[in-house]
């Protein structure tokens, strides 16, 4: 058990150790109770803990419950495990009211229950316990007492005291307690160390006294006899001060009553003030709405100016629309002036909402009514325009016999002024728009109509005047031949030229080629001009943005795309936001070509026709128009600028008839071969072979210099292959010339064309030709020279025979047969007169069987000789090895043999 | 025999004739010359059937756009040639596709999608994935080919016909009905 002694021990050494302000851990607390307890709950740790009652230094003292452990390490430590405020102490619990339990609970976060070491202790906990909370805790929160004796809660308790002065047996408190109040002092100072000042004074005392120690009688004396004379000054002063007191109290009362006039004209002011600030409060409020009332104002008074200013039309603009005289320059151009400014008011730029002002929508139906009638005057105006300009030049006679296309700049010239207006109503009223360009295009087209038919009737007419006057020298010619016009094509190749239809010569071509040149020259800048002017006046090169008749902002708008719509440019230059950039112009540029195309093609519909049927007009008087047509026609074609152009690609699409007709015409040619029939009394060169030529040349002429030469070369290649082919089996077919001769004759013929010509192209069938001729030539003389001395080669060939079977040649002479007997008698048989008989004759075949017109004979004689030459050499050579020695040679020498050549050559 | 009208279209210079050519003649055609139009005709064999090709090879050329709506009506199969050197030829075949569509007036018109000129592969810029996928956005058959090298020509040309073939399968010819004696 630990004593009181050890008690009082225990709260000193916590309050130093642990809750003392200069402490390393304390933080300037007081400790006023301790109680060491054990926890009854747990039976193990029978150590003991401090619960202690602090409270921190004031002048706000807060007072908290702790529990404070001994350190298991270290005995002189002490630790604070856990604190409480005392207002979460829910209620304590005595258990019993006698003074001999120990236990007591607290009921905190958790109940805890504890078991009291001391009983002296556990009174003086609870009892101070019990005065800090009802001191501090107010209401609901201040924890009950339950089984605790009432006396030791009233404070005055014989117990408490009793407990007080054994608690604190040796302190420096010793004075009875007087009220709660006073206690409560007396507790603050019972553990104040001495101050510095104190202890210096102390101090000082003592050194001023240091007799004492010697004699402590006189020191007490002393110390008595000061005390006494201290109590007396103390006395006096305190009654002297008691008149002041009063007085002062006075003076006191005197300031609280002053405090309080004081006060109560601070509280009027205040109320006044009040009042004041609720006005200004009430003044600021307003002031910012009429702020806000006036910069509304003036927006919208900004608003409605800018709707007013873009709205208003000027009444001098009014009169222009309402009665425009679009007769005079003047006129016009306040007309103009006055549309524009109304189409400017119609797409003004006013927020949307503001649309539905009933002033704007009156407005706007103003502006509708404004535009509807100007629009029906300048559409009637123009109207009557566009027709009168139609009949106007409709009625004037086509004078002109010359070849040209009439040039209506004129017109143009008339229509300029308008520009303006017709680019108004295509923005402005796209019915008129269109109606306009309706009733141009019908009354230009039918000018253009007329005019186009006139000159190509010219043109044809001069066709046919050529081809009189070239047919009448072929006419007088060939009257007979008049009344059955062949049907075959002039230039057939597989046909006899006698069968041929009749043709036109080269110059005549020239002249058709000049013609068609002429033609297409006139009409390019015809079509250009009017391209031009229609690409300009009715603004093409623009895309109308919208699809409304109408462009117009003011309409309250219920489709959601015409912001989008208005976005998109006038200009078709820029480029619609919403796509992307470069294919949606190509688009747009196509799309203009293709609108330009449209209106040009109903101006010059009937061109295309009319151009087709004047080339075909050539058809009939030349089988070869498809040649230079299409070397003419491709020049215009390809060499365009504007690629994509009405005319352009009108010439382009003749051009492609025309390349049909070329492949048509070739194709037939090619057929023509393929087809070809020997004719009864026919010649030694092929018709084809012979045609040919022509129509190389001819080819040539029309292909040298142009870029199409490759398609012509396809077909050269075709048919000069068809023309071997044909070669070869007519070759067989021939009635009186060996086919041999019709061979050589014709590859001759094509060989000697083809290298004439020159074509890059055809060299390989060049040389093919080459190479076929000489094997028709070698065949030929091979066949019809043969072997005059036809005994001789005979015998030697049986000499062959036998020095195959192995019989030496210097002992053939020793064979009877071979003997030089029998030698010498067939040579005998070859005398040299009889052979020059023989070749003279042979001359004569062959002279028959050549025709004049390839003048072969002497190729083909020198042939010979070389062919006999070489016989004679082989003879001679067998001779001297058969024979040699035997002195025998045949009765004529090589320059025998080449006189005989040259003779007979020579005598014909 | 049949008959298959095939029409090859593009821009001008990609190969189409040279591409014709090579499969028509075997010759490669070096040097350019704009067509104006040629027509070739070639019979050959695809799956063991014999057939008679006429490939109309046209023109590339601006000038001759206003042709195309007859060839389109004309034609069985398209073969859609751009260069794979130049990009230009190869956006202009979708509206070249669009057109042929509306021609034709369906869905479903047999095609195939060329890259010409793959040997030129350090000037390509018109990468093979591109071609692809816009041969599936047509839904046709696609290659790249070289005239020059002979890089997939006839298959072109055999695939076209396959495709012909499955589109509209050689109606059997019936026999006329004989006319029925009518008694008066």
């Amino acid at each position: 058990m630990l004593t009181i002694g050890t008690l009082a021990n225990i709260k000193h050494i916590l309050q130093k150790e642990l809750f003392n302000a200069n402490g390393n851990s304390g933080s300037g607390e007081r400790l006023l109770s301790v109680v060491t307890v054990t926890k009854t709950f747990k039976k193990k740790d029978k150590r003991a803990c401090y619960l202690c009652v602090v409270s921190t230094a004031p002048p706000v003292p807060v007072v908290t419950l702790c529990l404070v452990k001994q350190s298991e390490q270290r005995e002189s430590e002490y630790k604070r495990k856990r604190s409480w405020q005392l207002d979460e102490i829910k209620w304590i619990d005595g258990r019993n009211e006698q003074f001999e339990t120990h236990e007591f609970d607290i009921q905190l976060e958790k109940l805890y229950k504890w078991y009291a070491l001391n009983l002296h202790e556990r009174q003086n906990f609870l009892a101070v316990l019990n005065r800090q909370i009802q001191k501090y805790v107010r209401g609901p929160h201040r924890a009950e007492f339950r089984n605790v004796p009432l006396a030791w809660l009233s404070e005055k308790s014989p117990e408490k005291l009793a407990a007080g002065r054994a608690g604190s047996a040796g302190n420096a408190v010793q004075k009875p307690h007087n009220s709660d109040d006073e206690d409560d002092e007396e507790e603050a100072q019972e553990f104040t160390a001495l101050t510095d000042k104190e202890a210096n004074e102390l101090g000082k005392l003592f050194s001023e006294c240091d007799f004492a120690i010697k004699d402590a009688e006189q020191f007490i004396e002393q110390l008595s006899k000061e005390l006494h004379d201290l109590d007396g000054a103390n006395m006096q002063s305190v009654l002297a001060s008691e008149q002041k007191v009063l007085k002062m109290m006075e003076h006191i009362d005197n300031a609280i009553t002053e405090a309080d006039k004081f006060e109560t004209r601070l509280d009027s002011y205040e109320d006044i003030l009040g009042h004041v600030k609720e006005t200004m409060e009430k003044i600021g409020g307003k002031n910012a709405m009429i702020e806000i009332a006036n910069n509304n104002n003036i927006k919208l008074m900004r608003e409605l100016n800018k709707v007013i200013s873009q709205l208003d039309l000027p009444h001098s603009q009014q009169q222009a629309l309402d009665d425009p005289d679009l007769k005079t320059a003047s006129g016009r151009k306040a007309a103009i002036t006055a549309a524009q400014c109304l189409q400017q008011a119609m797409n003004s730029d006013i927020d949307p909402t503001l649309l539905r002002l009933e002033a704007v929508q009156d407005q706007r139906k103003r502006f509708e009514k404004w535009k509807q009638k100007f629009s029906a005057t300048v559409s009637r105006f123009l109207n009557n325009l566009f027709i009168h300009l139609g009949n106007e030049i409709g009625d004037m006679p086509l004078t002109s016999t010359e070849l040209t296309l009439p040039n209506h700049s004129n017109v143009h010239r008339e229509l300029t002024p308008y520009t303006e207006l017709m680019h108004w109503s295509k923005a402005m009223d796209r019915k008129t728009y269109d109606g306009l360009m309706r009733v141009y295009t019908a009354s230009l087209s039918k000018i253009y109509d007329r005019d186009v038919r006139n000159f190509f009737n010219l043109a044809k007419l001069q066709v046919s005047d050529k081809l009189r006057s070239s047919r009448e020298d072929l006419d007088m010619s060939s009257s007979s031949r008049k009344s059955a016009v062949s049907t075959i094509p002039y230039g057939t190749l597989g046909i006899n030229r006698e069968q041929w239809g009749p043709g036109v010569d080269s110059a005549d071509r020239v002249r058709f080629d000049a013609l068609l040149e002429k033609v297409l020259a006139e009409l390019e800048p015809i079509a250009l001009q009017e391209q031009l002017f229609c690409i300009n006046f009715f603004q093409m090169d623009v895309i109308s943005p919208t699809t409304k008749n109408t462009q117009t902002t003011l309409e309250v708008g219920k489709d959601k795309d015409k912001g989008n719509e208005m976005s998109q440019s006038f200009n078709a230059s820029m480029v619609s936001p919403t796509d992307g950039a470069a294919v949606p112009q190509k688009r747009l540029d196509r799309q203009i070509n293709e609108d330009v195309r449209k209106l040009m093609m109903g101006l010059f519909g009937c061109l295309e026709p009319e151009l087709v049927s004047f080339i075909q007009s050539f058809e009939r008087v030349d089988s070869f128009y498809s040649l230079y047509v299409l070397v003419r026609l491709t020049q215009h074609v390809m060499s365009a600028q504007d690629t994509h152009s009405f005319l352009s690609m009108t010439f382009a699409s003749a051009l492609v008839q025309v390349k049909r007709n070329f492949d048509r015409f070739m194709q037939q040619q090619l057929q023509s071969i393929k087809e070809a029939k020997l004719p009864k009394r026919s010649k030694a060169i092929l018709p084809y072979v012979e045609n040919f030529e022509n129509f190389a040349q001819t080819a040539e002429g029309i292909f040298r210099k142009s870029d199409r030469r490759t398609d012509m070369e396809k077909w050269y290649l075709q048919l000069v292959n068809a023309i071997f082919e044909g070669i070869s089996m007519h070759s067989q077919e021939h009635p009186k010339t060996p086919s041999q001769v019709v061979r050589m004759e014709n590859y001759h013929h094509m060989y000697a064309l083809l290298a004439q010509l020159k074509v890059p192209g055809l060299d390989a069938l060049k040389k093919e030709a080459k190479l076929r001729y000489n094997d028709a030539l070698k065949a030929y003389v091979t066949q019809y020279f043969g072997r005059p001395l036809e005994k001789l080669n005979q015998f030697f060939e049986g000499v062959q025979q036998k020095v195959a079977q192995g019989v030496k040649e210097t002992e053939i002479s020793y064979q009877m047969a071979f003997s030089k007997q029998e030698l010498r008698k067939v040579i005998s048989q070859y005398p040299a007169r009889e052979v020059k008989k023989g070749l003279e004759n042979l001359y004569k075949k062959v002279d028959k069987h050549l025709c004049e017109e390839e003048n072969l004979l002497q190729v083909v004689w020198h042939a010979m000789q070389e062919e006999f030459i070489a016989q004679y050499n082989y003879l001679e050579e067998r001779i001297q090895k058969c024979y040699a020695g035997a002195m025998i040679n045949l009765e004529f020498n090589i320059q025998d043999i080449l006189a005989f050549f040259s003779d007979i050559a020579r005598s014909h | 025999m049949r008959e298959y009208k095939i029409v090859v279209l593009g821009s001008g210079g990609v190969g189409k004739s040279a591409l014709t050519v090579q499969f028509v003649q075997c010759i490669f055609v070096e040097k350019y010359d704009p067509t104006i139009e040629d027509s070739y005709r070639k019979q050959v064999e695809v799956d063991g059937q014999q057939c008679m090709l006429e490939i109309l090879d046209t023109a590339g050329t601006e000038q001759f756009t206003a042709m195309r709506d007859l060839y389109m009506k004309n034609g069985q199969g398209f073969v859609l040639v751009y260069s794979i050197t130049a990009q230009s030829t190869f956006n202009d075949l979708q509206d070249l596709r669009e057109q042929i569509l509306r021609v034709k007036d369906t869905d479903d018109v047999p095609m195939v999608l060329v890259g010409n000129k793959c040997d030129l592969e350090e000037e390509r810029v018109v990468g093979k994935d591109l071609g692809k996928s816009l041969a599936n956005q047509f839904n046709c058959a696609f290659m790249e080919t070289s005239a020059k090298a002979k890089v997939n020509v006839n298959d072109i040309f055999y695939d076209l016909v396959r495709q012909i073939n499955k589109k509209s399968p050689e109606k059997k010819q019936k026999k006329p009905k004989k006319s029925l004696c009518v008694l008066l």
